[in-house]
Parts: structure tokens; sequence; C-alpha cells
């Protein structure tokens, strides 16, 4: 699939002909990681397949270990394969890539810099003149409502504020696809759902590829198109579930949808937890 | 300011214990003597001369050991922590040289570069390079992986990646090895100076050995000590100030 003749086949059913190509597109292929721990071989990531569509959200959720951050880092170009392979855009991964942009969970802003100076460090590759390159993050920052914190640095922010930089940083430099490694998941649950807002708010403008992984059946549910559960390791995709709530969305607005659709992934995640395949992991 | 009022509160302390004790007739005062004999002792130092040139010469030492030292630890500590082939071939060097002090290289020193300057050189960088060379290449073999994923992500070329993220990242790293070789500069600096001089502080408490003027050899260290600590106090306030993320 991802030596594919033409990667703009297929991408909007609605209008086959001259569709703008979407950009975005993420092609995983039988990935599967493995790595030698105490001369032991160790599969992280089980032969696993999926495709992210253009400007789709997609979350996945599963129990600790199941391999998903694994599968994020191996999207990321940051965790070799060895098995499979995976594609953007039809374009193989070889390693980290500007194309694909990471959230981490925490501590990545660069703390010598400033956070005006952390998002001027994702706009540098465009290599624009230095007053731009400040106007345009300036924008980003005021984008999450930190226009007033352009000076300080990360280690003067609370940690709401960090991962506001984190995301500003991060759509700087203009990926393609976005991946979302738990961004919420140090957060107390106010500025979490404070967080989950202002990334509604910034996705349905911009509709970037997003891939979230979360542990949090709720965030998934309000954030995303379609939920993934993944089972214990080793890892596979047990359920896929499309959630239809309307977009503009609000972390308030729940629908029938909501509970049913929770209901199913927490029993979901119940068997996803007692898999009785490996009895040593938990 | 607190640490400054408790160094004097401290100090005099410790000068009135000792003007206690040796007024008392309990110690030889040839052996210890009173810190009123010490300052005398310093006074006709400096009526002399000697006092003043012996701190500006083995401050000249130090601080050129020191930046030449410096200088090299941190460009091959940078080196060995993110060139492979470098680090492998160079690691267990520093393994071998760790263990060996400035002073037993003093002998060799004076053997290839004389009783003169360069030996003294010699000695204060070999030192210094290698507080400052294991230091920068810890700080700058650990980088968190986060930083260094983080900034590839984010299309940052090798170079960039390199000023813009290890070189911060291993900062602190660096400004402690810094610090760390201000210090052994000058014990360094006394072992040079012990060896084979004919100035400087070291050699004074050396040549007052030869006089039996104790009171001299205690006005050699209690310069070297005051040297040596403002000389930590004054680079602590500029790594606070250079690495000032590190706090919180």
């Amino acid at each position: 699939m991802s030596g594919g003749p033409n990667p703009a086949v297929g991408n909007t059913q609605s209008s086959p002909v001259t569709a703008p190509v979407a950009k975005g597109r993420v092609t995983v292929q039988d990935a599967a990681v493995q790595f030698l721990h105490k001369g032991r071989a160790v599969q992280a990531l089980s032969p696993i397949s999926m495709e992210l569509a253009p400007a789709s959200f997609t979350a996945v959720i599963g129990p600790s270990g199941c391999g998903k951050s694994t599968l994020l880092n191996a999207i990321a170009g940051f965790t070799p394969l060895t098995g499979g392979a995976i594609g953007i855009d039809g374009t193989p991964v070889t390693g980290p890539s500007p194309r694909v942009g990471v959230m981490f969970q925490q501590y990545a802003l660069f703390p010598w810099f400033t956070a005006i100076g952390n998002i001027e460090f994702a706009l540098k590759r465009f290599g624009m003149p230095k007053a731009e390159r400040r106007e345009i993050a300036m924008q980003a920052l005021a984008e999450v409502g930190l226009a007033n914190k352009a000076a300080n640095y990360p280690g003067q922010l609370s940690g709401g504020m960090r991962q506001r930089v984190a995301l500003a940083r991060t759509l700087a430099a203009r990926p393609d696809v976005l991946l979302m490694d738990e961004p919420f998941g140090a957060l107390d649950a106010q500025t979490r759902i404070a967080m989950q807002e202002l990334l509604l708010g910034i996705w349905e403008s911009r509709r970037t590829t997003v891939l979230f992984i979360t542990h949090d059946i709720e965030e998934a549910l309000v954030l995303s198109d379609r939920v993934l559960v993944m089972s214990a390791a080793p890892g596979r995709f047990v359920d896929e579930i499309a959630i239809h709530s309307p977009r503009p969305r609000s972390v308030e607005q729940i629908d029938d949808t909501f509970i049913e659709n929770r209901a199913r992934m927490l029993r979901l995640l119940r068997h996803a937890d007692a898999a009785p395949s490996s009895p040593p992991s938990r | 300011m607190a640490k400054i009022a408790q160094f004097f509160v401290s100090m005099g302390l410790l000068l009135l214990l000792w003007t206690g004790v040796s007024t008392s007739g309990m110690v030889n005062p040839e052996f210890i003597p009173a810190p009123a004999t010490i300052f005398t002792a310093s006074v006709e130092l400096y009526r002399d001369g000697v006092l003043l040139s012996d701190l500006s010469i083995s401050l000249q030492r130090a601080a050129i050991g020191f930046a030449l030292g410096a200088f090299l630890g941190v460009v091959l500590g940078l080196l060995t922590s993110r060139i492979r082939p470098v680090g492998y071939a160079l690691h267990p060097l520093l393994n071998v040289l760790r263990p060996i002090p400035a002073i037993a290289l003093a002998p060799l020193a004076i053997v290839w570069f004389g009783i003169g300057e360069p030996s003294k050189y010699f000695l204060i960088t070999y030192t210094v390079f290698l507080a400052v060379w294991l230091n920068t290449d810890h700080g700058a073999s650990h980088v968190a992986s986060t930083y260094i994923r983080a900034s590839r992500s984010l299309g940052a070329g090798t170079w960039r990646e390199f000023f813009e993220v290890v070189i911060p990242a291993a900062a602190p790293h660096i400004v402690s090895g810094l610090r760390l070789g201000a210090a052994l500069a000058f014990l360094s600096l006394v072992a040079a100076e012990l060896t084979g001089a004919s100035s400087g502080i070291g050699y004074r408490i050396q040549e007052s050995r030869q006089f039996f003027r104790t009171d001299r050899m205690f006005v050699g260290l209690v310069e070297l000590g005051l040297l040596g600590g403002l000389l930590d106090f004054v680079f602590q306030q500029i790594s606070r100030r250079v690495v000032h993320w590190e706090q919180t």
C-alpha cells in the first residue's frame, strides 16, 4: 500500500473528479516493532494495520502496554519498524519529519526558550525573515490564548499553559498529520476539559489529520470521528466506533450516542484488560 | 545576602576562637600563629611588593590554564558525546587519565616545558580540561530523548539541533563542569608552583618553609582559601543566570 501508484485515489468518495489532493493520509500496513531486552525478543507492537483519512480525527484507546504509544512513535518515525510499512501520502516513513507533528504528554517544550521562542523554533524551517517569524509566532500564541505570556519561560507557566504552547508550537510547523500521545494526561480535570475545548476549536478550523492516543473514554468520544479500541498486549484493534455527533462540538454537549458508545467501550476495555492470551502481563 | 552574612558570622567566630587559642599559650605560636601575626605578615609581604605580584602571577596562570582547559574540554566533550566513533576511540582514555593527579605530572611537565610558565599552564590546563570534558560529555550524551524527538519532528536539521537543543540541554552540566574546573585550577596551580617556580602563592608558601615563617605560610593559605571561595561564589552567581531554567 505504501508504494501505491496514486496516493490521491479514493481520498474523497463524494467528489471523485478534480478533488484537491487532500494531504495527511496515513497508511499502516502490518506494522510491527520488536526489540531485544536482555537477549529476549519483546514484541512492542504486534503486526497491525489501519488507515487515517485526510482531515480525520481518530482516537486510539487501550490498556497500558498494548502498544498504542509504540504505534504512534512508529508513525512519527521515532521507532523503526521491524516489519510492515507506514506511509504518509504514499511516502514511506523513515524517520522524524516535519510533515508529522507530535505533541507529547509533557516536558517537551524547550525550557531554555521562552514561550514565543519555542514557537519560533518550529517556524525556523520556513526560512522567513525574523520579524515575520515573530509575528506569526505571536499569532499562534494568541490563538491558544497566551499572547500575554510570550516572554515567559516554560518553567514560569502552569501545566495547562505549557501544553497550550506545545500545541501552538506543533501546529506552527504546519504538519499534515498531528500525533498526540495522551497530551492532556498529566493535567487536572478542569484544565483537561479546557484543553479539549481549545483543541476542538482549533482542529475544526484546520482539519489536520489527527491520531490521538488516550486512556480516557470520554475524551476519545468528545474529540474524535472514530475511536479504535486496542486489546491488551499483544495489542490488536478489537473494535472501531464511528462517532456521528455533529460538529462543531462542545465538551458539554452530550447526546444519546455518547452514553451508548461509552457503555460499549467500557465493556470492550474490561474485556481487553482481562485478555487471557498472555497470563504474566496485566 | 544571607549567604554573605553567614560567611562573616562563621569567619568571625573562627577568628575569635583562633585568637583565643593562640593567646592562651596552649599552642606554640611558631606552629600556629595568631590571626594578628598573620595579618602583620601579610602587611609585610605587601610592603615588600611580593603579595600583589604573587597574587597577579598566580591568577594569571590559573586564568590562562582555565581558559585553555575549559575550551578544550567543552569542544572535546561535545565531540565525544555526539560523534560515535570519536566517543568510541576516546572514552577509555578519559577513564585512564582521570586518576592521574596534576601533582604526579609536575615533574614530567618540567622535563617537557622547563621551569617557566608553560609547565604551569600545562598542569592547570590538563586538570581543568579533564573535569570539563567529563561533565560536558556526560551532559551532552544524556540529552532527554523527548527534546531530540521534538526538535527533529519540528524540522530542525543537525546543526540547529546541535546548537539550539543539545548545547542548551547540556548547559547545566557544562556549567557545573566549569565551576569544578575553576576550583581545580587553583588546586593544580599550587601543585605546579610548589614544584619548581620562582613566584606565585604556592612558591611563597614553599619559600616560607625554608625560613620557618609559618605566619607567611598562613598568608598564602588564607589567600588561596579566600580566592577560591570568592571565585566559586562568582561562578555560582553567573551560572544561575546562564542556566536560569534549571532552578524550577
